[in-house]
């Protein structure tokens, strides 16, 4: 972030507060001696542009995430889930995506999924991410922000939409080759596709493990 | 790390030393780590947040402490407060801030508690060693690093004024900072000196917990209320900032004529233009003022036996005074012509408020009073010291040339006077040091030229 952008922001007024709905799963609770919580490892945060919010996190990714060794976490934003509905666009939920980062014991992977990926992006303008990962990106702006930290980005798409305008523009933003899964965008909470990219997403993430 | 000997020094190599885990040295840790510096921080307390932590030995907080900037202006910019949280958190709930800040980034682990730096003396042209004070029994140890960090504070070394009499006073003298206990005011006839946030706000815990409350200020302050038009007022005024000069201007005076009428009427009004210094900040002091719980006076003449006299003529017997009279900056570990502090005067002189002008990779952090939240100051502070390091290790020809700017960003802010107290010393506008930081770290950021 750069200084002007704050202080723009900082002149700007707050989105208003909501109570925001979070779910969550740490290594412990899985009950399984075998997997250790691995202090090493970054907590995950995930958001989606799925109506349900948080929620559609809780069938596949969650625990999946947890076993790994990662504390795992979702948020609702505003209007989503059981967060209650309040004013404010695509910034109101990235203020909403900042504020549920910052309550995460310690320094989050960002994980957003369709609009999500747009909200995850702006976020990483403002808070430095331990990592970004773009799923089936929608809405995210042209030009987005430069992450704060310069933290690893990743973008995974569905096969069907490697040729799309909208991946390539995101690719093109970071500088990043896309990874792909094979799928349709809209079904990536349950099923073989959805372990598919989980699994993608969780190598890539204990590759770019900082040692 | 293992004990060192006194005798050798351990080379740390390339890493960083941070002195104090106060709000500064926490974000001067995290954006050096970010930039991919190894740090090791020395704090000679054993609990991090500095004077935001009542632990600390040498806290200045005094009862029922608030901020006195609002909580949008105080967040660190990349690590938001609660959006829950009131506009002016407690002090309870900067430390919890400070503490959630230190463990979110893991910062903890690169702190050395108990460990107060005694000395740090340069070595080998641009870098230092460092002199860990023995803890009892132990050896003294030494290291040596690439880069020094001082973020020390300057709130812990009290600001005593002297008065005829004072030393032979009967009643209990206390400075701001020792004041801990709201108890000690009960039932009590107290003065308070000073009129500083410190001061007005001891006044307002004296007006509604002592029998009787007296304030001496030796001249008049600016005052604003905590809210402004429905909006926190830092907040209010900032917002201006970015209007049109002669329209903030006319929009400031119009924001601020109800709060100026107000001095006016009380009597505590400042000369010079509004906000020209940093203004108390407090909403309760006036209405204090308003009932009679808080009465103004002038300056202390002298103390005699159980007596104040003032320089007005009258005279009380106070139980209790509280010196609000402020702090003044102390660096016990380093060689102060390094930092351009000459002669008697306490103050350095750096450039751009943060570097040595002496030695590259010396700086300091927090070492400013802009007048509203520190701590995006120290952010951006600390931001620019870790890239200027970096610039100055890959790229030596453009750190030559940034250190040319930095020497004329200072020269361009000694030309404007800072305020009217030897205090003032530390005061920059927010607007335009927030200005100058952005043009250094522009510099910075560059590409290289190719
Ligand atoms: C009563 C009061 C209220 C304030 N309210 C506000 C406010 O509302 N908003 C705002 O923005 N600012 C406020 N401030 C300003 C405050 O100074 C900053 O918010 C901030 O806390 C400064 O942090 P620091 O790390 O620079 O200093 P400090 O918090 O003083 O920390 C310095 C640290 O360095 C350690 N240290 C010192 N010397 C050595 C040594 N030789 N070796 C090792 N360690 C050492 C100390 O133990 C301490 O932990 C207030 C200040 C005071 C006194
Ligand atoms: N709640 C809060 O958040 C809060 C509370 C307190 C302090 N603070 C911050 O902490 C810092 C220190 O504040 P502070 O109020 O302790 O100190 P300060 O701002 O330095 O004010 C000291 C006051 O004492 C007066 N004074 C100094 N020497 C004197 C003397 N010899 N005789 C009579 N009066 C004398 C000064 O008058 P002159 O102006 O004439 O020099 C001034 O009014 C400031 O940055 C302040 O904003 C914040």
């Amino acid at each position: 972030m750069s200084l002007a952008a704050w202080v723009r922001r900082a002149r700007t007024p707050a989105p208003a507060p909501v109570k925001r709905e979070y779910a969550f799963f740490e290594p412990a609770d899985l009950f399984d001696l075998e997997i250790k919580d691995d202090p090493e490892a970054s907590p995950v945060l995930c958001c989606t542009g799925d109506p349900a919010g948080a929620a559609a996190f809780n069938a596949l990714w969650l625990k999946r995430i947890a076993t790994s060794g990662r504390y795992a976490a979702a948020v609702s934003v505003r209007g989503q889930g059981g967060t209650p509905a309040a004013e404010g666009g695509l910034e109101a939920r990235a203020h909403d995506l900042v504020q549920a980062a910052v309550t995460v014991p310690r320094q989050a992977v960002l994980i957003g999924h369709k609009e999500g990926a747009a909200w995850a992006a702006l976020a990483a303008g403002r808070y430095p991410t331990a990592g970004l990962v773009l799923v089936s990106p929608r809405q995210v702006p042209k030009q987005p922000p430069r992450p704060v930290g310069a933290p690893p980005v990743l973008l995974v798409v569905a096969e069907s939409e490697t040729q799309s305008k909208e991946a390539q523009a995101v690719a093109d933003a970071y500088g990043t080759a896309p990874l792909t899964f094979a799928g349709s965008p809209d079904d990536v909470f349950k099923g073989a596709g959805a372990e598919g990219l989980l699994d993608a997403i969780l190598s890539w993430l204990a590759a770019g493990k900082k040692d | 790390m293992q004990e060192y000997s006194s005798q050798a020094a351990y080379d740390r190599g390339e890493a960083v030393c941070v002195i104090g885990a106060g709000a500064s040295g926490l974000i001067a840790v995290k954006n050096l780590r970010e930039n991919g510096f190894e740090v090791d921080c020395y704090e000679r307390d054993t609990v991090l947040g500095g004077l935001w932590n009542p632990q600390n030995q040498h806290s200045p907080l005094y009862p029922n402490t608030h901020l006195v900037t609002s909580r949008s202006q105080t967040e660190i910019p990349d690590f938001p407060m609660p959006d829950d949280w009131p506009d002016y958190p407690s002090a309870a709930q900067m430390l919890a801030y400070l503490t959630s800040y230190a463990k979110h980034f893991g910062l903890s682990e690169h702190i050395w508690y108990g460990s107060e730096i005694s000395h740090v003396e340069p070595v080998d042209g641009s870098r230092f060693e460092v002199v860990v004070k023995p803890a009892a029994g132990n050896a003294a140890r030494r290291l040596r690093y690439a880069a020094v960090i001082i973020a020390t504070g300057h709130h812990w070394s009290p600001n005593l004024p002297s008065y005829p009499g004072l030393d032979q006073f009967r009643g209990s003298v206390l400075h701001s900072s020792q004041l801990k206990d709201p108890s000690r005011l009960r039932g009590k006839h107290v003065l308070v000196v000073g009129g500083g946030n410190s001061g007005a706000d001891i006044a307002c815990e004296a007006a509604v917990n002592a029998a009787s409350c007296v304030h001496s200020v030796r001249r008049g302050s600016w005052h604003l209320p905590k809210y402004l038009g429905g909006e926190p007022s830092d907040y209010a005024l900032a917002r201006l900032a970015s209007r049109p000069k002669f329209l903030r201007r006319f929009l400031t005076d119009r924001l601020l004529k109800g709060p100026a009428a107000l001095a006016a009427r009380m009597g505590v009004a400042a000369e010079g233009r509004p906000l020209e210094e940093e203004p108390v900040r407090n909403g309760r002091y006036m209405e204090h003022v308003g009932d009679g719980s808080i009465q103004r006076r002038g300056e202390v003449a002298r103390f005699d036996g159980f007596d104040v006299a003032f320089a007005d003529g009258t005279e009380m017997r106070p139980d209790l005074v509280v010196l609000a009279t402020g702090y003044r900056p102390k660096f016990t570990s380093v060689d102060p012509k390094l930092l351009g502090i000459e002669g008697d005067s306490p103050y350095p002189k750096l450039y751009a408020r943060m570097f040595s002008p002496h030695k590259e990779t010396l700086a300091v952090a927090g070492l400013v009073e802009p007048g509203v939240g520190v701590l995006p100051i120290v952010h951006w502070q600390t931001h620019a010291i870790a890239h200027w390091l970096l610039v100055r290790k890959s790229d030596p020809e453009r750190a030559a040339n940034f250190r040319v700017q930095v020497r004329s960003e200072a020269e361009q802010d000694t030309a404007r006077p800072a305020g009217s107290s030897p205090r003032h010393q530390l005061a920059v506008d927010a607007e335009q040091y927030l200005a100058s930081l952005g043009r250094i770290i522009d510099t910075l950021e560059q590409e290289p030229a190719k």
